[in-house]
């Protein structure tokens, strides 16, 4: 994982040349590189500073110098129950919030992906909800589950159920939100994909008579999987990250995501180099979870 | 494609059409309902059950625009009927517009870092797509020696979690004078949103065949000519896509907003929720602030919306 | 050509985001954003009518407050001149170098005369007693209560009440009261509660709710001098006080489980409680009609004493620095002065801050001017504050973890929780070489 080393070990395979304007190399090089060294040249700072004060004792709100601690943060965090409890949350969020977008968000895709009047009104009009801030949702969201006078259990007749009081609840109620939030963006990636589905696919299945299961399973799915995998990456690694809607809503020790206890870590407490240990180890997780979803996409792509 | 319908597909139409009103109705009833109360007037703001029929008034929009204070008393009638109409509406309200020494009508924070918002939001849009989608097209069409790897650090770019990147970020700006700059904010938005527009484009422009393209380098086209002319067409949708994404994100950012900027480059998300501050927020003005900052990026996707679903046409020659 | 485009291009860049000027005439105040920041804004429009020097209040959401401001500091920022900061912030500004020393300016301007001495005490002087000033007493705060005057006076809940309890239904005399009082008008079937209370543990809001009961039942978090808090913190007084805290949990409205100074104050505007804890610096909206239906019928009272007779609030408010990477650092001296004359602090109050200048808080003026002045003026005098160490954060922390679970979820007895809170307090003490 040393972007430079690679950068020096990189031999660049020749392509053969073309006989007018740029060649394929140059092109190449011209369309990557600048991507390529920008982001090294922007991240490269933030890694190796929180890296660097991961093994300290480094107080950003204070000018104390820092003093080298060795791997005295990463033990304290990886021995503290507490940690571990965050980390069972922050799973057992992904999974809930990620799984209902995908189910919400396909499920709308395939109901919209006919021919329908006013198709992209509908389509930007579904799109709304993850056009708002998170602040801002938690902000609402707080408002329309309140037990007395939300919206919410008024509409489907809930009484005073506690829907962020609840412990056992919470999360779910956070995850509801971040579902209605998200599953616009997995809708419109799954639009795309499916749309991309040939016609005569399905046109020869009809003459088949193939069941609507077999088609889904067999045709559509398998189509629409590359960009429907590429959706999923991405809504799981900002449901790994997410804060500003835990935070708002919810602060039960059952909805104290990652994120919350580092924020408090980091800009409460101040504890810099112990919250810059805890990103690391965060970081490793994030790592070895999309590396999983990473390889398994190149297997669907092979297909 | 006026092919017979049988029935059972008739009804199976049909009921799709049914289910997806049903969901369209779940999903805008809070923003229908945020955008109603944009235009209450403070005291229906949280009824239950919320009321549908009212006036529309445009107070929480003047409110949202200028600095308040809390009326100690009421004003007089001479003042009252001195001032303006948007100034009653404030008064209405049991607040007063606060002027500065000078005695002008102070503006609030809203209206520049609405501007501050367009202009970062808008330039890092552009940056991020137009570089995700030439390296992406790089990595479809080209040998790249550790091309996984190369593309897994791409994405690998978007993992730590913020809250640590923001203080040496925030060090590393002070130090090369970006803090509180747009630019700042443009430069950072655009490394935010160059792993998921690297990788959204990719997988569109792999699905685009590259015969098409081969075909054009045959009739004489330079690779420049045909990356432009044939694949940049055929991989609109997934550039409208992404141009949405990268502007929804751009345009929502909230933690490096509120750390990397002090009074220049302020965008909005941070300004709307300090309306809670007040010991009793008015939730007409927070809705006003949301329902205006959604207003550009609705219109941004509304205009994008025949890309977005214009599918992909080569679709019938895929193998 | 190359060379040419490019210096273009940085000249466009320049003018489009170019850095403006560190006018000298300018000063720019940071708080949160909130209703007394917009009275010191309107304060301030006069300094500038009156000097020409143009003073900003900036805001960022109380939420952010704290991180915004040491995010700033940390990096040597000079965007603020000012900063109106909380009062257990001393500790980590003070040592860490980010506020100016005002200690020769307290005794050449005599502050110690003319501000009200509990106010110097908490928002003022770091570490305690030790004579040395880091900032001015600028907002006072404490927490004090309201409660719907027209349940209270209603002659059939007064009947009732009296019938069960044996004595008037009125402004609670004792927590004793307040207790009976919250459980008298906790009636879920009839959308009633009794009592709202701060439960929020994102920061400091539960934990200050917590030591209305601590300090008035004669419990102390610990000693302030020698770090010592096993068999403080942990006391029998402490213990009596946290169940009185957890107890008060049950009469509150549904939901109560994160509630700040937002939830409370709709307590009373939403007709959810009878009687509601928050800080004086809100109490302002409750008085408006505006955005209070009940603001007739809105009265309010102090912390009631505890079973010992002892009587204090919590602490909230904040003093105004200087920041040490202020580049107009003589200009914020000036505004200073100006700031603490007696007509400014009155005009202060006179916008709604809550002034700390003795001789106003003093005067029939100010006790009458709202129906909470005098309470506000009361509990100024009694007030006792969270730890003010660099490290609160982390003690605060710990106390979120440990009296959450106790108070709204209702896990284990306050006796565990507070030794086991004592234990974590200690180890963090002696993680900081505090105490011995």
């Amino acid at each position: 994982m040393n972007p430079e080393a690679r950068v020096a070990q990189q031999t660049l395979a020749p392509t053969a040349p073309r006989a007018h304007g740029m060649s394929d190399l140059a092109i190449r090089n011209l369309f990557i590189i600048p991507t390529i060294v920008f982001l090294i040249v922007f991240n490269i700072f933030p890694l190796i500073y929180s890296l660097g004060y991961s093994f300290t004792d480094f107080r950003a709100s204070s000018n104390d110098p820092a003093h080298f601690v060795g791997l005295d943060n990463y033990r304290t965090l990886l021995s503290d129950p507490n940690i571990w409890s965050n980390f069972t949350i922050t799973a057992k969020y992904v999974i809930i919030s990620v799984t209902g977008q995908v189910i919400v968000g396909f499920g709308v895709a395939m109901l919209l992906n006919r021919n329908i009047p006013f198709k992209g009104l509908l389509t930007t009009l579904l799109l709304l909800p993850m056009m708002l801030s998170a602040a801002v949702v938690g902000l609402f969201w707080k408002l329309l589950y309140d037990p007395s006078f939300g919206i919410i259990n008024y509409a489907f007749g809930l009484g005073t159920f506690e829907w962020l009081a609840d412990p056992k609840m919470a999360l779910y109620a956070i995850a509801i939100a971040d579902i209605w939030m998200w599953s616009p963006f997995v809708m419109l990636l799954s639009l795309a994909g499916l749309s991309a589905v040939p016609k005569h696919l399905y046109e020869a299945a009809a003459i088949d008579r193939a069941s609507g299961l077999y088609v889904f399973f067999r045709i559509t799915l398998p189509l629409v999987a590359p960009i429907l995998m590429i959706a999923v990456i991405f809504r799981t690694m900002e449901a790994f990250k997410t804060f500003d809607l835990a935070y708002i809503l919810a602060s039960q020790p059952t909805t104290e995501v990652i994120s919350i206890r580092l924020y408090k870590m980091a800009f409460q407490e101040w504890q810099t180099g112990l919250s810059c240990a805890f990103a690391y180890i965060v970081l490793v997780m994030v790592l070895a979870i999309t590396n999983i979803y990473v390889k398994y996409l190149n297997k669907v792509k092979e297909r | 494609m006026a092919a017979v319908r049988t029935k059972g597909e008739m009804l199976r139409h049909r009921l799709s059409i049914i289910s997806l009103l049903v969901i369209l109705a779940l999903f805008l009833a809070p923003i229908f309902w945020i955008t109603a109360t944009a235009f209450k007037p403070r005291n229906l703001a949280t009824t239950v059950p919320p009321t549908v029929f009212f006036q529309p008034e445009f107070s929480p929009f003047v409110k949202l625009m200028t600095k308040r204070s809390q009326l100690r008393s009421a004003p007089t009638a001479e003042v009252y009927n001195a001032a303006p109409w948007w100034e009653q509406t404030v008064f209405d309200g049991g607040e007063k517009v606060v002027r500065s020494g000078k005695g002008e009508v102070q503006l609030s924070g809203f209206p520049s870092r609405f501007l501050n918002s367009l202009i970062i939001a808008i330039t890092s849009t552009v940056l991020a797509v137009g570089m995700g989608t030439i390296t992406a097209y790089g990595f479809s069409r080209f040998k790249v020696a550790g091309e996984d790897d190369w593309l897994f650090f791409i994405l690998s770019t978007r993992m730590l979690p913020p809250v640590v990147v923001a203080i040496p970020m925030f060090l590393m700006y002070r130090v090369v004078g970006l803090n509180d700059t747009h630019l700042g904010l443009i430069i950072l938005y655009t490394a935010f949103n160059l792993s998921f527009s690297v990788w959204l484009m990719k997988g569109f422009i792999d699905e685009i065949p590259k015969e098409y393209e081969d075909a054009a380098l045959v009739d004489g086209y330079t690779r420049m000519q045909a990356f432009f002319r044939i694949v940049l067409p055929e991989a609109a949708t997934g550039i409208a896509a992404t141009a949405v994404f990268c502007f929804i994100t751009a345009w929502n950012e909230y933690a490096f907003a509120l750390i990397m900027t002090n009074k220049r480059a302020q965008t909005a998300p941070p300004f709307i929720p300090s309306q809670v501050g007040s010991g009793l927020p008015d939730w007409t003005v927070i809705a006003a602030g949301t329902f205006l900052f959604l207003v550009p990026v609705a219109i941004f996707t509304f205009l994008l919306r025949n890309h977005l679903l214009r599918g992909m046409s080569f679709g019938a020659i895929r193998k | 050509m190359h060379s040419k485009m490019a210096g273009l291009l940085a000249g466009a860049v320049m003018t489009l985001f170019g850095t403006s000027h560190a006018y000298s005439q300018e000063l720019t105040i940071f708080w949160a954003e909130w209703d007394p920041a917009n009275y010191l804004q309107e304060l301030v429009n006069d300094y500038e009518a009156e000097t020409g020097v143009k003073v900003t209040v900036e805001t960022t959401p109380w939420a952010d407050f704290q991180t915004k401001a040491f995010t700033e500091f940390n990096a040597k920022g000079s965007a603020y001149d000012l900063i109106v900061g909380d009062s257990q912030w001393l500790g980590a500004a003070s040592e860490g170098g980010h506020y100016v020393d005002l200690t020769q300016f307290v005794k050449d301007n005599h502050v110690l005369d003319t501000m009200a001495p509990a106010t110097v005490k908490f928002y003022s002087e770091y570490p305690g007693n030790s004579g040395k000033y880091w900032s001015i007493p600028a907002e006072g705060d404490a927490v004090g209560w309201s409660y719907r005057k027209d349940w209270f006076e209603d002659p059939t809940e007064m009947a009732n009440f009296k019938a069960k309890y044996g004595y008037d239904l009125a402004v609670p005399k004792d927590w004793k009261a307040l207790r009976d009082i919250a459980e008298f008008f906790y009636r879920p079937d009839q959308k009633r509660a009794g009592v709202a209370i701060y439960t929020d543990n994102s920061y400091d809001a539960m934990a200050m709710g917590f030591e209305n009961a601590l300090f008035s039942f004669g419990g102390e978090l610990g000693d302030f001098g020698t770090y010592k808090v096993d068999g403080i913190v942990n006391s029998e007084k402490a213990i009596a006080a946290l169940d009185a805290y957890r107890e008060l949990y049950k009469f509150t409205p549904p939901g109560w489980a994160k509630s700040f100074f937002v939830e409370d104050n709709q307590a009373i505007t939403e007709n959810l409680a009878a009687m509601s804890m928050n800080y004086f610096a809100f109490f302002p909206a409750l008085l408006n009609e505006a955005s209070n239906p009940n603001a007739k019928n809105t009265g309010f009272f102090a912390n009631p004493p505890g079973p010992g007779g002892d009587q204090f609030a919590a602490l909230g408010g904040q003093g105004i620095s200087i920041v040490s990477y202020s580049q107009n650092k003589d200009e914020a001296f000036k505004f200073l002065q100006w700031f603490i004359k007696d007509e400014t602090q009155k005009k202060w109050a006179a916008l709604g801050g809550y002034t700390c200048n003795k001789s106003v808080l003093e005067s029939a003026d100010f006790q009458n001017a709202t129906p909470y002045n005098k309470a506000f003026y009361d509990t100024m005098f009694k007030v006792k504050d969270f730890w003010a160490v660099p490290e609160y954060a982390e003690l605060l922390s710990q106390m979120n973890t440990r009296l959450y679970p106790l108070i709204v979820g209702g896990e284990g007895s306050s006796k565990d929780t507070l030794d086991a809170l004592a234990a974590d307090w200690k180890a963090t003490f002696a993680k900081y070489g505090r105490g011995g």
